[in-house]
């Protein structure tokens, strides 16, 4: 069967991107060895949050962050996106200046959506935070949606436009034959004009097939969430310099990550998780909400994420072959991102340029590192 | 005290009591963890310190189990009661809750047996208060001695007639037995019928009860199908159909059963293999004859390992110590074979006996996987056939896809009441084997965890050495 | 009502269920005490806010969660009574939270 692209991986990234080319008018196929929103997309803390990203991610994130205020309408869907803030606590001085040298910087390069709040202000938007607290920073549009939802609601509206997902079937080979591909898989064998790498943790394997190599490395951070809770949490939380975050979802679930990681077992889907780490992130939370306290865990679960060596995601054109692309490496954030790198690949891709400077995010800028 | 023990047995029942005298008595450390006060399981729950006058009423088969419990108190093992396992690791670590605080063992060889639950039955009204299941009824009379009149008791399965025998011989009213057993049973289980007549009293003890309930004058409906519960807020009472005729009795205590499953989050969470038991309609550990299962050090015994009642149990948790003590190096190969072949053997005339059972009181669809769009699938969450069925439609074919899009399985039970359910709809609306759908991925902790215990987690407390309790 | 066929032996403790002291058979679970008392609402369902009542009594459905000594979300039928427990019927919906959540946020106007 022919297709003008075909991409592997059916997470936020690759349904997106199949959503933005199958409106383009390009006839897509998604390759997804498991289901569509099985890893990272459907099971992450679906926080999307522009506040504290690196300075080269600030124009994609700050792009994503305006689509998601109104993603639901474009893709007449469901993400389960809630606009609520998003506070980084200052536990002491030190922080406060961390926060202040931090904005400073942002003013200079034209940015003004980190706010610093002082300890006042910070009782008023978190009145249970502990008393200790001195302050804080917030981003105002930042907020959550639900993954998994999120990551079908661009499923769906990619298949309303022609796109094609074939669940269960996993790439085996490749090959350039001119400037196309032959895509074989466990299943099938396709001709494509294009092909798209958004494989999450397996996507070193894929650009190996494409014939460009990649350090990505892949882990298992952990989550947990409670029983619903009564209200005591608007704004999702997070800290500048203590691994706490959390965010109290509308039903009173109540998400707490904090970024430790368990095991990663990447060949038979698997991770294990590693209960001290969890336990210190139970005693982070209780310590900073002592409400949390009384608060009980309902299920704890782990992802399997791509991370790349300084965590910034690779986006854009593969180097050793024509017509290959890569969105990978997203380093435990890629979720916000969702609706932006899709739409640039696509623009990539049937335009041949984008607006945004993808230097930062090359695929060969390991290439002389000494990692 | 060192925490590291030979073998740690996990559920104080039949199985577990009995792998743990075997082990004992072939001189293995054994610890034993079970979260009730007391030994004895779901059959001998509180045998030995019953709050009834006369315990005998409630027959021979829960009175026969005081020795088996005695036995048990009085051998050399580190019993721990009130130790509710939330999480083993796949390296032999088992972490549970007792006072409130998490403690810890190490386990070189592992037995799992915590049992069974009764299968969900999922109809109209199931969720509203004075429904409550069969089981119930039982574990309240055995613990608490406390009963409800004027119940009806609806559903199939052994275990329905022995509770309604108990409550009648203890003078308890009862309203009405619903009895959903489809006609057709017996040619159904005919073919299994030399099974059976290898275990003649069992044959008989079941027809006895039935008879019991007849000669008390409780009105006994048969072939009854079609149940729903009726009541807004609450149930006050029970519609069927029967003979293309519907019923409705009243009654505002209503006790469901349709037979029991394995306990399945412990195993499951383990990531111990399972597979879908066609006979049994329900998820199971693959296991061997000794209960090993997938997980080198892990074995699983009693109803856990698949529904084979309480003297298999027993059977099956010798057989489990016995080859957790050749792996241990402390039996050798060929006194595990000789010693095994009684137990071996029983197995093989319970497993005929239960094939008979199963054909007999097989559930019937309409009250596994109802029609009714606005049934409750999910209790917790509350997602009815229809929303499950709506979030199908939208692409959720797995079922922990389905229960990410539609929350079905989120909740505090953690897919216990809906699970079975959700694999057996999927499966039919792909037109698919069961065993192609799968399960929920679960996970530890087994059961709600406060923050404030799992916090404590980084100076967590070796087990206490369990207080001398006597029997 | 549920009635007990207790022996009469049977030494008691006090407990506060929903605000009233009662006396309870020592050992006994807390769900049976409850029940004996008339006080079989456990929680509310969380999204349509319907009564709940214990259904299982052994630990598998979670219908039983009350609020134990100022503790949410422990199951009734697994805990054993003890002397001046404090227990509360719970009444947390999402109905309930979304209210809390409003005013909140009506706070910040
Ligand atoms: C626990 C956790 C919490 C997180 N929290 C957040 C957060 O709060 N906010 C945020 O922005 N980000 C978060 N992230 C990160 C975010 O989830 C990821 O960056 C993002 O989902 C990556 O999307 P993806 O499409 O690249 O990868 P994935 O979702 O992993 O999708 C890749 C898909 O490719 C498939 N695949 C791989 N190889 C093949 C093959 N050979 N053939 C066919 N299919 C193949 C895989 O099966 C997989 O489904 C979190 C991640 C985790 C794990
Ligand atoms: C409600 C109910 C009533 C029953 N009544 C009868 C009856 O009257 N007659 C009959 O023949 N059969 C009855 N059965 C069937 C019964 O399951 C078997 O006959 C027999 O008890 C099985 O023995 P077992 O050792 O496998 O499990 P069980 O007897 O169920 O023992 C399992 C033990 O594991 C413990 N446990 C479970 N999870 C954990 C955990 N996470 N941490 C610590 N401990 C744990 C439990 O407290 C329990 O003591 C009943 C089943 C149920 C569900
Ligand atoms: S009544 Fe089912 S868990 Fe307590």
């Amino acid at each position: 069967m022919n297709f003008d692209a075909i991409i592997i991986g059916g997470g936020i990234h690759g349904s997106a991107t199949a959503y933005y080319l199958s409106k383009a008018g390009m006839k897509t196929l998604v390759l997804e060895k498991d289901y569509v929103g099985r890893h990272a997309s459907g099971v992450n803390a679906g926080g999307v949050r522009l506040l504290g990203r690196d300075f080269a991610e600030v124009p994609l994130s700050k792009e994503a962050m305006s689509r998601w205020q109104t993603l639901d309408d474009e893709l007449e869907g469901d993400t389960g996106f809630r606009r609520r803030s998003l506070i980084n606590i200052a536990i002491d001085d030190a922080d406060m200046s961390t926060i202040k040298t931090r904005i400073t910087k942002l003013t200079g390069l034209g940015y003004d959506h980190e706010i610093q709040i002082d300890q006042q202000e910070l009782r008023e938007r978190l009145p249970h935070a502990a008393h200790n607290c001195v302050g804080g920073v917030v981003s105002e549009q930042d907020g959550y949606a639900i993954p998994y939802k999120a990551t079908s609601a661009f499923r769906r509206a990619a298949e309303r436009f022609g796109a094609t997902f074939h669940e269960g079937e996993t790439l085996a080979n490749l090959r350039q034959i001119g400037d196309a591909w032959q895509v074989r898989t466990d299943k099938a064998s396709y001709d494509t004009g294009t092909l798209i790498n958004c494989s999450g943790a397996w996507a070193d394997k894929t650009a190996m097939m494409m014939g460009d190599n990649t350090p990505l490395s892949y882990s298992a951070p952990m989550l947990m969430i409670t029983a619903r809770m009564p209200h005591f949490a608007g704004p999702v939380v997070g800290a500048i310099s203590r691994q706490l975050s959390f965010k109290q979802f509308e039903n009173g679930t109540v998400l707490i990550g904090g970024g430790a990681k368990g095991f990663a077992d990447r060949d038979n889907n698997r991770t294990t998780l590693d209960y001290k780490k969890l336990a210190l992130a139970a005693e982070t939370t209780k310590t900073f909400f002592p409400i949390m306290k009384t608060a009980v865990i309902n299920r704890m679960w782990a992802g399997l994420e791509a991370y790349m060596p300084d965590n910034l995601p690779v986006i854009g054109a593969g180097v050793n072959a024509r017509n290959a692309y890569h969105a990978f490496g997203f380093s435990a954030h890629g979720f916000q991102l969702g609706p932006v790198v899709g739409d640039v690949l696509a623009q990539l891709i049937t335009t041949g340029k984008t607006s945004f400077d993808l230097n930062p995010f090359r695929i060969d800028r390991f290439e002389r590192k000494v990692l | 005290m060192s925490d590291i023990f030979d073998i740690v047995i996990i559920g104080a029942g039949p199985a577990g009591m009995s792998a743990a005298l075997e082990a004992a008595q072939q001189g293995a450390s054994v610890a034993v963890l079970d979260r009730k006060a007391t030994p004895g399981g779901q059959i001998y729950r509180d045998v030995t310190q019953s709050p009834l006058l006369d315990p005998s009423v409630l027959g021979s088969e829960y009175t026969e189990g005081a020795e088996l419990v005695e036995a048990f108190m009085e051998a050399d093992i580190d019993r721990h009661q009130n130790a509710d396992v939330w999480h083993i690791g796949e390296t032999g670590e088992v972490l549970y809750s007792q006072d409130n605080q998490t403690r810890r063992l190490v386990a070189r060889e592992l037995i799992i047996s915590p049992g069974a639950m009764e299968r969900p039955f999922p109809i109209e009204g199931w969720h509203l208060p004075g429904v409550m299941t069969a089981g119930s009824a039982q574990v309240m009379l055995k613990s608490d001695g406390m009963v409800k009149d004027g119940a009806i008791f609806a559903g199939t399965g052994p275990l329905l007639y022995l509770i309604v025998a108990q409550y009648l011989r203890l003078g308890v009213t009862v309203n009405a037995v619903v009895d959903t057993t489809p006609a057709g049973g017996v040619v159904r289980a005919m073919q299994y019928i030399g099974g059976a007549l290898r275990k003649p009293a069992y044959l008989i003890k079941g027809l006895m009860l039935l008879n019991e309930i007849h000669r008390a004058g409780v009105p006994i409906f048969r072939h009854a199908s079609n149940l729903s519960v009726l009541g807004e807020s609450k149930s006050v009472g029970l519609q069927f159909e029967q003979d293309g005729r519907t019923h409705s009795v009243n009654a505002d205590h209503i006790f469901l059963h349709q037979g029991v499953i394995p306990n399945l989050n412990m195993t499951r969470a383990l990531g111990i293999e399972h597979h879908w038991a066609e006979q049994q309609l329900c998820w199971t550990p693959t296991l061997d004859d000794w209960g090993q299962s997938s997980i080198p050090h892990i074995a699983v015994v009693g109803d856990a390992a698949g529904i084979q009642g309480a003297e298999a149990a027993r059977h099956a948790g010798r057989l489990a110590a016995l080859k957790a003590m050749n792996k241990l190096g402390k039996l050798s190969e060929a006194s595990l074979q000789q010693q095994s072949s009684d137990h071996l053997r029983a197995m093989k005339s319970f497993k005929a006996f239960r094939s008979f059972l199963d054909a007999y009181y097989a559930p019937t669809p309409e009250h596994r996987i109802p029609a009714a769009s606005n049934t409750l699938a999910c209790r917790c969450e509350e997602q009815t056939m229809g929303q499950l069925r709506a979030g199908f439609e939208q692409g959720a074919k797995d079922p922990n896809a389905l229960k990410a899009l539609t929350r079905c399985g989120m909740g505090p039970c953690q897919g216990r009441q809906c699970g079975h359910t959700v694999s057996e709809l999927l499966a039919v609306w792909q037109n698919k084997p069961v065993s192609d759908i799968g399960y929920y991925r679960l996970r530890s902790p087994q059961r709600l965890l406060s923050v404030d215990e799992l916090s404590q987690f980084q100076n967590i407390k070796p087990a206490k050495k369990p207080a001398e309790v006597s029997a | 009502m549920f009635r007990s066929l207790r022996k009469p032996e049977t030494q008691s403790v006090s407990i506060n269920i929903n605000g009233q002291m009662v006396q309870v058979a020592e050992g006994s679970s807390l769900w049976a005490a409850m029940a004996l008392h008339g006080e079989t609402q456990t929680r509310l369902a969380l999204v349509s806010g319907q009564q709940r009542s214990a259904y299982c009594a052994m630990g598998v459905c979670f219908e039983c969660l009350v609020e134990v000594n100022g503790v949410p979300n422990q199951q009734a039928c697994l805990t054993t009574v003890e002397e001046g427990m404090h227990v509360c019927s719970q009444d947390l919906t999402e109905q309930s939270i979304a209210a809390l959540h409003q005013k909140e946020s009506a706070d910040h106007e």
